[in-house]
This record gives structure tokens, sequence and C-alpha cells, in this order.
């Protein structure tokens, strides 16, 4: 187990290295003067200037990634090329939001998505096997900005139901957990759809084993079977894809962070393409790459602790 | 190990509790301006606001709750103006170099910094020449004081636009000379000292909170708090103002008409100002279009009519020039209209024939329709018009010598600037020391030049209209323009409030009224 932990965890690192290459090389690819592009057509030559010396601009690039390579390693991500604030504390302040739309979304996902698939495996082929199938390819299928667009349109603009944007009042929990329905209900949607697909095929798999029918002859009941026995095999590709779920839908909930103007790490990506400052984008982008190298590891080994074949196989 | 208990009865039991929620929820207690607190939307965060360093936009919709201005915008008639704010007891041209000022007693900074006092107006604007900012105060001397709430600002040179596009625009902030020291000099997002009938507070990413000051001796503003809710995407923003969630925010071409054909209820427009100009150029040196008979002929084939209802919904207006509506010197007609048969007789006398032009412009939905619109206009007389969509990065270099060679190459452009409410702005772009910098057309014209200075020494505002207008007439005879169109800045509210902008599309939030 600990060799399978440092072979992932050397995989990790090189994973956000080239990431940190690839982010930097951005930069400097895209068409144009970097601090033009950043301050705007008509900024000062002075301001131009201040600007390429802020961010090192004026060195040679090779020198310049080595010193974010440096800061980044610190933890020091830069500062926001136009309020001077920390990016590293800027990102973390909106990463919060993040994390709590994500878990929202998900959590109502594995509510529905997993009792979904697990019905239509102990009864398959039926039509409420067929018609469950339609549904989450269904989901699955209509992209979530859809989803966000046609839930803002219907329940807070046309039934005035549900808020239609932001967090809510900062300290008041219930207007914040009001505020997260929708987008928690766009950012899930899909997911209920895979998880339900995932889980029939998986527990369709488990049901056939010999265990499994030795637990019929015994005549024990078929909901023990099926929730004690079959699910607790056939969860775990589950769980490596609720891990790489929730790693994706940290810059992925961008769509709905944007329609619904939630504050959150993807609005604050686009915001700052938007923007055109770079130094925010890249720590965001940093920052989020990482999360979901170590959220994704995580999943892998828990699989791993869980499946000794797994670690085998590596 | 893993213990996974599910039940049909648990899951109702959650779905149940979901269902619950989401019944509670129908009860709009979001929604916007209870009591005394008006809701309306910022399109981003602050991000500085030391006036000689900040971007603009929000920053100056929260200097003007925060902070003392000697004067502000406003309309008479159909044209732009200003007045003295409730801080300024008077503001008064004395003569082309001079204008003196009063201000109001009993004004207090925060954090007891004392009172606002004319030794702070000399500070603020004093140092804006070596900020950022310094081109808008470039024609600023000095400030005298005079007494201890009294003085005149001294001009270098006779500027007239200097009060419009330098005192009442956000830059003119007057900041408390104590506090800024202290503070170092500069600040970003917490000025040293306030004094304005809002205190103010940041939730990044979510909202900027206006409180009222408690130490404010002026005449109190409508509304005890306002929320500017922080919405990036002006779509979002139209979605929450349909929904309840703001009662003001800026709007876009598409649904300003779709707002002109069934307005929401309870609601109005305003078109703040159309202080944008947009034109397609032509570079009068390249081989293919230095004859300017060809130019003339390109100005006579293009439908601006078609443009403006294919493009832009039929919700800008339509252009004559650079000086944009509203602003002394507007001209109401163009020297040339669409007449594609004039247009084919010009290109025969011209002798020009299989013409091919590249026609670039910004990658943007309005701005590719228009240019396919140009590129059927020129291609129904003969000229076969290839369009470039361009990022912005390699567009606002392409004229630029000092960014390469690309301005050899061009051809044709589409082009939008922005400008302050005085034409003086919008002319310094094209006398021949902005060749290679911003005159991409590439013309120069000594008259053009002569007449620049004398627009900006003028104070008769009829002398000023005429020279503006012949300047315009200067551009239009080179062929190099066809004028299209001046987006407007619109804005949508409640019709129980009241609304203040700035031609430039500034709010000004202390100045809203309940209707």
């Amino acid at each position: 187990m600990w060799f399978y932990t440092l072979k992932r965890l050397g995989l990790s690192l090189a994973v956000v290295v080239a990431v940190v290459l690839v982010l930097f090389s951005l930069l400097h690819l895209i068409p144009g003067d970097p601090a033009t592009i950043a301050l705007g057509p008509r900024a000062t030559p002075e301001t131009v200037a201040r600007y390429s010396a802020k961010m090192h601009l004026d060195e040679p690039v090779l020198v310049q990634f080595f010193i974010y390579v440096k800061d980044a390693a610190t933890g020091d991500l830069g500062v926001d090329v136009f309020s001077n604030r920390s990016v590293t504390k800027i990102v973390l302040d909106q990463l919060g939001f993040t994390v709590i739309l994500v878990i929202a979304g998900l959590t109502w996902a594995v509510l529905l998505g997993i009792p979904l698939g697990c019905f239509s495996a102990v009864r398959p082929n039926t039509p409420l096997d067929r018609m469950t199938g339609i549904l989450s390819v269904g989901t699955i299928a209509i992209p979530s900005f859809l989803v966000s667009i046609w839930a803002l349109l219907i329940f807070a603009i046309a039934l005035h139901w549900l808020p239609a944007i932001g967090a809510g009042e900062p300290g008041d929990t219930m207007d914040q957990a009001l505020h997260l329905i929708l987008p928690a209900f766009a950012v899930g949607l899909g997911w209920v759809g895979y998880l339900a697909r995932m889980v029939r095929a998986s527990m369709l798999e488990v049901m056939n084993e010999s265990y499994i029918r030795a637990a019929y002859a015994f005549g024990l009941p078929e909901r023990t079977i099926v929730y004690r026995y079959a699910l607790r095999v056939a969860i775990l590709p589950t769980i490596t894809l609720v891990g790489m779920g929730f790693s994706g839908l940290l810059s992925g909930a961008v769509f709905a962070e944007v329609i619904f103007s939630r504050p959150g790490v993807g609005k604050l990506i686009f915001d700052t393409v938007m923007s055109r400052n770079f130094p925010v984008v890249q720590g965001a982008v940093l920052i989020t790459t990482s999360l979901y190298i170590i959220i994704t590891l995580v999943a892998d080994l828990l699989v791993a602790w869980l499946d000794p074949r797994v670690r085998e196989s590596l | 190990m893993l213990k996974f208990r599910q039940t049909r009865r648990g899951f109702l039991a959650t779905t149940a509790a979901v269902g619950a929620g989401t019944l509670f929820a129908g009860l709009p207690r979001w929604a916007n301006a209870a009591g005394n607190t008006l809701n309306v939307r910022f399109d981003g965060d602050i991000e500085i606001l030391d006036p000689g360093y900040m971007t603009g936009g929000v920053e100056i919709e929260t200097q003007q709750a925060v902070l003392p201005f000697l004067v502000e915008y406003t309309t008479k008639g159909d044209t732009f103006t200003w007045r003295p704010t409730v801080f300024a007891k008077s503001v008064v041209q004395r003569d082309k170099t001079h204008i003196d000022f009063e201000l109001n007693e009993g004004f207090k900074w925060s954090r007891g910094f004392g009172e606002v006092k004319a030794s702070d107006v000399k500070y603020a604007f004093e140092r804006m020449k070596t900020t950022d900012w310094s081109g808008t105060f470039e024609a600023l001397d000095h400030v005298e004081v005079t007494g201890s709430h009294s003085g005149t600002v001294v001009l270098n040179q006779p500027f007239s636009p200097f009060i419009m596009i330098a005192l009442a625009s956000g830059p003119a902030a007057i900041l408390s000379e104590k506090a800024t020291e202290k503070a170092g000099g500069k600040f970003t997002l917490d000025i040293p000292a306030t004094c304005g009938p809002y205190l103010y507070e940041q939730i990044p990413g979510q909202r900027v909170v206006f409180k009222p000051n408690p130490d404010w001796t002026g005449p109190q503003p409508a509304f005890e708090t306002v929320n500017a809710l922080v919405i990036g995407e002006i779509k979002a923003a139209e979605l929450a103002f349909e929904a309840g969630e703001v009662k003001c925010t800026k709007i876009g071409a598409d649904t300003m008409a779709r707002y002109q054909t069934k307005m929401p209820p309870n609601s109005a427009l305003k078109v703040a100002g159309e202080l944008q100009y947009m034109w397609m150029g032509m570079n009068t040196e390249h081989p293919k279009l230095q004859d300017v008979r060809l130019r003339k002929a390109i100005q006579h084939a293009v439908d601006v009519d078609s443009i403006l209802q294919g493009a832009y919904s039929g919700t800008t207006a339509k252009s004559f020039g650079i000086v944009c509506p509203g602003l002394i010197g507007k001209r109401n007609k163009a020297g040339y209209s669409y007449d594609p048969g004039k247009a084919r007789q010009m290109l025969s006398e011209a002798g020009v024939s299989n013409l091919e032009l590249d026609l670039r412009t910004l990658n943007l939905q309005e701005r590719m329709l228009a240019a396919q619109i140009i590129q059927a206009n020129l291609g129904a007389v003969g000229i076969k018009v290839n369009v470039i969509p361009m990022d912005s990065g390699p567009f606002w270099d392409m004229g630029q010598e000092s960014k390469g060679d690309t301005w050899k190459d061009l051809q044709l452009w589409l082009m939008r600037y922005g400008t302050n409410p005085d034409p003086y702005e919008a002319t310094q772009w094209f006398r021949s020391d902005q060749i290679g910098v911003w005159n991409w057309e590439r013309w120069t014209d000594p008259e053009y030049d002569r007449l620049y200075k004398e627009g900006i020494a003028e104070t008769d505002p009829d002398k000023r209209d005429a020279t503006y207008k012949r300047m315009q007439e200067i551009m239009e005879n080179t062929g190099a323009y066809v004028w299209i169109n001046h987006e407007p800045e619109t804005f949508v509210h409640r019709t129980d409030i009241k609304i203040h902008v700035a031609p430039s599309g500034e709010m000004n939030l202390p100045n809203f009224k309940r209707a």
C-alpha cells in the first residue's frame, strides 16, 4: 500500500509541474503584448513599464518561470495586478463557495442516483428500468448551463419561488441555503444520470456473482441482499467516479456560478480571464488543478484500500 | 468495513425534506427593496479606490458615494453639462485658465481627520499629475488656496473641457491630505478617510454594501442602504432584474430591443449616454486604397441603416461623425449617403475592378454581423471583402507602428472608441502626431491640427460647435471613414425609483430618488 501511495504521489507531482509549465507558457503564447492585453490599449507607457516590472515581464522568460515556480512552491502565487491583493487569498476566499456548491450538487445526485441504479438493476429490462434508463441518459445529455438557465427562468423568474442570483446574505444560513438550491440542482442533475447508469451496470455484474445467488438460495430478504451485500461491492467504481466528479466540478461549476452570479472559483477564473488578470487566472487554475489531483488521489487510495486487487495491479 | 445503509424509507424521507425545503423557499424573502434598502448591480468587484490608480466604472460609483467632489454631471436639454455637488457652494469658470471654487462648511472626514478644506482639494488634484490618470490633469498647473474653504484651480493653458472631463468624472475625487499621507500617499481598497452619505464594505465576489454614514451632515440619500450586487455578466444582471432582485441595471442592445417591444411590468428604460463612436476605417496609405475616389465609393456602398437593424436591432443611434450625441459639435447629417449606383460609377471612374480587400474586426457578435453586412454591400458593387475576426490583443496592436509591421497591411477595419462628455477627447486621436499611434487611417491635415488647438482653448459653445463640425467634415472628406453608430449605455429600472447616471454609464447612488 505504501509503495502504491508513493507511486501515485510521484505521478501527481509530475502532473502539477506540467500544469504550471503549460499555464506559464500560455501567458506568453497569447498574441499581443501581455502588459497591453492586461492594461488595455490606452495604458500609458509609464503604467505599462510599472506593470512589466511588477510582473517580471522585463526579465527573460526562463527567469520569469523560475521566479514563478519558486514563489508558488512557498504558497505565494503573486498579487492581483489591479488591487495588489494576494492571489492565494483571493482564490481561497472563493474556493469555499465552490466546494459547498459541489458538495450540495453531488450529495443530491448520490442520494437519488444510487437508489435509482439499484432499483433498475434489481428489475432489469422492465418498463420501469427502461424509463429510468431514458431519464438517466436524458439528464446526462442536457448540458448544465442549459439546466441552469431553465431552472433560473422557471423557478426564479416565472414562479418567483427561489432566488436568482448570488450566494445569499452573509451570516444568514437559511438565505444561503435557499440560494444554493438552484445552482446545486443544475450542477448535480447530470450526475444523477451518471451515477444511476454506473451503479446499475456494477450491480448487474455483482448480482450474477455466486455469493449473491447463494444469498438468494438461503432465503435472505432482497433488500438485505441488494443493499448489504451487492451494493457494498458495486459501489467501488462509483467512489472513483464521485471523486472525479467532485474534482471536475471544482472548475466545471463555472456555468452555474456565472449564470447564477454566485461567487466561486469558476466565476473567478471567468471574470479574471475577461479582465486579463493573468496572475489570478494562473493561481486559480493551479489551485483547482492541485485540488483535482489531491481528490482523485484520495479516491484512488480509498479504492485501493477497499480493494486489494487494485493496488496489486499497479 | 464499509457500512452502507440506505432504505426506501430513508430515501423517501430525504426526498420529502428536499421537497419541503423547496416549498418553504416559495416565499420571496430575498426579493429586492424591502423597506429602505435598494439593490443595484455592479459589474465587478472594486479593485482600487485611489483615484490616481483606479480602473474606473464601479470604482467611480463607489467614490461618488463615499468621497467629496466639486462638480457632477447633469443635462441641460439634450446636452450634457455640470453642476456643483452638495460639497460646493460655488464653482465658477472665471476665465479660460481659472476656475474658482468655494466649499460648503461642516463636512467632516471620517476617522477624525477634521473638516473637508480647500487644502484637501489642492492635495487631491495636484497629486493626480503624477499618477496613472495624469493625462486627464495635463492642463492643471496648480490649485491656489485662497481661504480655508475656497480656492482656484489654475490651468497651464486655456482648456475649456477641464471641468467636464476632469472635475466631473472619477479622478477628481477629493481626498483628505492628512489621512492619505498618513497611509503612505497611496491606497487600494481602504480609503484612509471618507466623507459622503454612505460608508462602504466590500464582500469580494458578492456585493458592496453602502450603509449610512452616521457623521454625514449633508442631505440624506433616499435609500438608507444600497446593496450593489456583483453580477459580472450582463445577461445574468438582466435576469436578476426580471426576477426582482435588483432595481436598476445596465442592459445590452438585444435586451433593449426586446424591452422596447415589451417592457417588464413597472419598469422604464434610461439611456445614460451614447459616448461611443464606431466607424469603418480605411488606410489611406495602402496601395489598394490610395485613390480618394475609391474610398468615397466605399462610403456610398455601405448601407449603414442595415447594419443598425441587422447587427444592433435598431437600438443604436446612427453616426455622422466622431462627436457623440449630447455633445457640442454633434453632426446631424453626413456628407454622403448609401447609393450603390453612385458607388459603382465612382469605382468605374477610378478604374477599379476585381478589387479584393481585408476587413479586420474584433471577434464580437455585433461587429461580426456588421462586418458581414459590409461584406455583402461591397460585394454588391464588385469589391470582394475578406472578413478577418481578431482577438483583442493583436487587434489593438495592429495599427501601431511600435507594435510591429501589421499597420502596413491594414486595409479596412471596424473600430469603436469610447470618449468623455466633451468633443475634444474624440478628436485628439486623429491629429498628425497620432499617425501610427491611433490615427490608423494615416492622413494629415494642417487645418485639422489647428482647429484641434482652437477647440480646446475656445469657451464659446457656438464657436466650439462650428469648430468640431468642421473637423469631422475634414475627416469625412478624406474618404477614410464610414460612420456607423453610437452605442448607448442603457439602464432599466423600476418605475418607483429615479436614477442618476453619468453619460459614461456610472451610477451616482446618493442621487437615486424615490419616484
